[in-house]
């Protein structure tokens, strides 16, 4: 008797929790909002109350989703027909989202707004789907650059490379000179297209021409990419762990002095700046034969609610976001850079020389294309393709024809 | 020993048991299931809504065809049997040790819980962490003992990135199987080992003879319920290789998975999902027909 | 009596092999221990520069962090209530079939378990768009009870055939003893069968605790909001360009505690107890 007591009092106790509170007087219009952070301490109450406070007749639900597991779970709900009002999202995600008819055009919204102007042109351009409709509200600037070590290129009496051929002799040089350290961190596994397009991209590897053609195994993108490859194999420039490396690694690899040179975003200047002082700084990637290009690691908001009335409400507050002072609270959250120009001149105090080096290379930022299929491009075939050839199981013309077999299908 | 009272015709009292497990069963795994499968035979690009029409075979054709699907079917093979074993061994060995007296052996039981009871992300982060080719513990402590000469990038090579993989889920599952087999050996009656000192048996003619056959049937059926748990977990390997170096950790399920969520390609990953079903019915039929054959004689 | 053996002897082939397979059982989450009061980085082979295996300085800064800013206390909540409510709607559920898998010869019996084996292995990220229409169209997205349903439903399978074999273990002539003592076929399985075979169901307990306990991938698609499990905060602490490796190993380390603090409270009853009721027999 006793027992089924105890089981009774668990059960009761359970079933109290779940509906503990359940009831809550709702405004008028509430926006289901997710969204993901590197910080898991960080918060968005600061601006959510001043929203709140500014528009008494919209509630904001924040939901901070895991980003592993954020991709899957923003395609379950819209595929299941139940998906948040608005969200946080990718760039490559877009193609998808927009044949999944998910997203809400923000033109007619835009075009009411006063803040387009106080925006960076660039972002528009690089956030804006190849139909010429604007689906994603911008929301952080980050741009990819070169981190390096200040004191190496000093002790052996480097300068900064402007070009992909000067880079790898700096990185040959320290890799030969320096023991136990290599020139260069390359980012072999998923996320390393970064870097990829950076020497590949800017050397006359396309993805599609003129007439949407997939060109990707031209000769001149096989010729780019073998200079990629080899700069791992060949010239053994990146430590032997290459083909592995995420961004934990490459990160952890710079920070334990295992490599000198790595490309990434602001995000990580605060820790190497810790780790380093002014032994770390940054230059704008080098020129491939055909220029420079950089990534333009995205952050957007969009709006996916089908109620025209949360719809509404959901711009008020992606917008709220895009506005100047508010997206500088945002950022200063996330670690990022503001997209408004009039932010330009906020002080980032003792990691200022990222932000400087983050604005020059604006001009230079690069997306990958829009196509539907650039999402699993990104997450699954050219990781394992770039891994098969750095370990030298195919060359350069089989992955490139690989990769251009993807967009094919 | 089959028992008259037990056996009745037209009786009704055994479904009403099985009524809710059932229920519950039909209602949250199989409906899905049974979409999933209907999927297998359709173009179901989830967004191509326009394009979604049935194929039947097509998906199942393709898959034959396709190299990615065969290099994830061979892992998937050295994945269970590998992992699978080294559970089993390491397992059975401590639960032989466990099965004796000492004083810190309840500590020990418990502690030997530990991997288990660690969640996924934890556990496959952590061994990520541990096995990194730069910067980890592994290589340090390896080469400090003087079994490596220098250190070895486990997860960046196709060679060792699968093994790698399977050591952490070795890890992860032997103690669940310690503690069944510890089950099954407490079970075994010490005047059966006592017979046999009298008899003058060695220890291992006492585990050959005794100890293995007695634990055979809790053995056979972990056995059998983790090896479906395993072929099927692709948490770990997600997000310890995610698959790599180029496809030499892909598993069916994380194939599937990959194609599912990142190709939004619902109709091949299922077709995937059904060969891996398959795959598994075809393991386990020999098995599963012996239980049930030997059923009766409970 | 078992024959006396050397001290020596006894530490080369007992304490020795244990302390090993203990060691390796412990050692990463020792590491993690240690990861988790050290300042980031500090745990990792610096070039140049052999490997410290403890910090200059620990600190439990990490832990206080977790509780105060994380609200991880709230996490341990949620997961012990739906680990404890899917345990115990998953044992009253599989227990009865079971119990009719075991005692009774009818038609479908074998086909139903067979069944139960085959639902299991289709891999189950496949089905979580389904099981969030069939949850969001019973309105219980983001509840305990959608968690509870999935995992005490998820672990069905597994649950009846553990049991199955439990119940096989104790002889069919208890049944009938009670019944002729005067028990009808529902009160002898409450009040005879189930109480022998209670270490079985404690183990068979345990295993769907552990299960929804750790379980990530069901969590992150049904809820995350209203109800975070401890799997799905600890995933959290794994961004797109970070990993927060001090909050993360310090919520490893707490998230086993409770469970492994309880076997070992139990372990004894129900390892020695667990099959005890058929060599009694």
């Amino acid at each position: 008797m006793k027992r089924v007591f105890i089981v009774g009092v668990v059960l009761l106790i359970g079933i109290g929790l779940l509906f503990a509170g359940g009831a809550r007087e709702e405004p008028v219009r509430t926006v289901e909002f997710w969204y993901h952070l590197d910080d898991p301490e960080a918060r968005l109450d600061p601006l959510i109350e001043e929203f709140e406070a500014q528009n008494p007749d919209i509630r904001i639900d924040a939901q901070h989703v895991p980003w592993d597991a954020y991709h899957e779970r923003l395609i379950t709900a819209v595929a299941a027909g139940n998906p948040p009002d608005a969200a946080q999202v990718k760039l490559w995600w877009q193609p998808q989202l927009v044949e999944l008819d998910a997203l809400q055009p923000l033109d007619e919204y835009l075009a009411g707004w006063n803040g387009v102007d106080d925006v960076f042109d660039r972002i528009w351009e690089l956030t804006r789907y190849e139909d010429g409709t604007q689906y994603y509200m911008p929301l952080q600037m980050v741009i990819l650059y070169m981190y390096y070590r200040v004191d190496v290129f000093d002790e052996l009496g480097l300068e900064i490379p402007e070009t992909r051929e000067e880079f790898l002799d700096v990185a040959a040089t320290i890799t030969e000179e320096i023991d136990d350290m290599y020139g260069f961190g390359i980012r072999g596994a998923r996320g390393g297209h970064d870097y990829w397009g950076t020497f590949v991209l800017s050397s006359g590897a396309e993805f599609f021409d003129a007439d949407g053609n997939v060109v990707l195994d031209s000769s001149e993108a096989i010729e780019a990419n073998q200079w990629y490859i080899e700069m791992y194999r060949e010239h053994g420039v990146s430590p032997p762990t290459t083909p592995a490396d995420g961004f934990v690694e490459v990160i952890d690899n710079m920070l334990t002095g295992r490599t000198a040179m790595t490309i990434h975003h602001i995000g990580s200047a605060r820790q190497m700046h810790d780790q380093f002082g002014d032994d770390i700084s940054a230059f704008v990637v080098p020129a491939g034969t055909e220029g420079r290009w950089t990534s333009f690691g995205d952050e957007q908001t969009a709006i996916l609610a089908t109620d025209p009335d949360v719809q509404d409400a959901a711009w008020e507050w992606i917008s709220f976001l895009a506005t100047a002072e508010y997206n500088q609270m945002w950022n200063d959250i996330s670690g990022q850079v503001s997209i408004n120009i009039s932010n330009e001149d906020v002080d980032y105090g003792e990691i200022q020389r990222f932000l400087e080096v983050t604005t020059a290379s604006a001009d230079y930022a690069g997306v990958l294309p829009a196509h539907p299929e650039i999402a699993s491009f990104v997450e699954s075939t050219w990781p394992a393709e770039m891994q098969r050839a750095f370990e030298g199981e195919i060359t350069s013309e089989q992955m490139m024809r690989n990769l251009a077999d993807h967009f094919r299908d | 020993m089959r028992s008259v009272t037990i056996k009745r015709k037209h009786d009704l009292y055994p479904y009403a048991l099985l009524t809710p497990a059932v229920a519950g069963a039909v209602a949250i795994i199989f409906i899905p299931m049974l979409f999933s499968f209907v999927l297998s035979f359709m173009n179901y690009v989830l967004h191509r809504p326009q394009d979604h029409a049935f194929v039947f075979l097509d998906n199942y054709r393709r898959a034959l065809g396709d190299g990615v699907f065969r290099i994830a079917l061979r892992n998937t093979f050295i994945w269970i049997v590998g992992v699978i074993g080294l559970q089993v061994s390491l397992g059975f060995v401590t639960a032989l040790f466990l099965n004796r007296r000492f004083a810190w052996r309840g500590l020990a039981r418990a502690l030997i819980l530990i991997p288990w009871v660690t969640p996924s992300v934890i556990t496959a982060l952590m061994w990520r962490f541990m096995l990194d080719g730069n910067t980890g513990i592994i290589n340090d402590l390896l080469v400090r003992v003087g079994i490596l000469q220098e250190y070895v990038p486990w997860l960046a090579m196709s060679s060792t990135a699968l093994p790698a993989v399977m050591v952490a889920l070795m890890w992860q599952g032997f103690p669940f199987f310690a503690v069944m087999i510890l089950a099954g050996l407490q079970a075994i009656p010490t005047e059966l080992y006592e017979v046999a000192d009298v008899d003058g048996a060695k220890t291992y003619q006492k585990f050959f003879r005794i100890t293995l056959p007695l634990v055979m049937p809790v053995l056979l059926t972990t056995i059998l319920l983790r090896t479906i748990w395993v072929a099927n977990s692709l948490d770990i390997i997600f997000i310890m290789t995610g698959g790599g170096p180029g496809y030499s950790s892909y598993t069916l399920p994380l194939y599937s998975y990959i194609r599912a969520y990142r190709g939004l390609d619902f109709g091949y990953a299922a077709t995937i999902a059904v060969y891996l079903t398959i795959l598994l019915i075809a393991l386990i039929t020999g098995y599963v027909v012996k239980v049930l054959k030997s059923e009766d004689m409970y | 009596m078992p024959r006396h053996e050397s001290f020596a002897r006894r530490v080369l082939t007992l304490h020795i092999p244990v302390l090993l397979i203990v060691l390796f059982a412990v050692g990463p989450y020792v590491w993690s221990f240690i990861t988790s009061i050290s300042l980031p980085g500090q745990m990792m082979v610096r070039a140049g520069e052999a490997l410290r295996y403890f910090p200059e300085n620990p600190t439990f800064s990490n832990y206080q962090r977790l509780f105060d800013r994380i609200q991880f206390f709230s996490n341990l909540t949620d997961s012990f209530v739906v680990a404890t409510l899917a345990m115990l709607f998953g044992l009253c559920v599989s227990l009865t079939a079971s119990f009719s898998f075991s005692r009774f010869r009818f038609w479908g019996r074998r086909y139903l378990m067979l069944q139960f084996l085959v639902i299991n292995m289709f891999p189950i990220v496949l089905l979580l768009i389904p099981l969030f229409v069939i949850t969001s169209r019973l309105g219980i997205n983001d509840t305990h009870i959608a968690l509870v349903l999935a995992y005490g439903t998820f672990t069905i399978p597994f649950s009846t055939w553990m049991m199955t074999s439990f119940f096989n273990a104790i002889p069919k002539s208890l049944d009938e003893q009670a019944q002729i003592d005067g028990c009808n076929r529902f009160t002898a399985m409450v009040r005879i069968i189930i109480p022998i075979a209670m270490p079985g169901i404690a183990a068979t307990g345990i295993y769907i605790f552990i299960t929804s306990w750790n379980e990530f991938v069901f969590a992150s698609v049904l809820t995350g909001r209203n109800v975070e499990t401890i799997p799905l905060a600890l995933q959290r602490m794994v961004g797109q360009h970070r990993i927060a490796w001090e909050l993360l190993t310090a919520g490893g380390v707490i998230s086993a505690i409770p469970v492994v603090v309880l076997f070992f409270f139990i372990q004894k009853q129900l390892i020695s107890g667990m099959t005890a009721g058929a060599v009694k027999a």
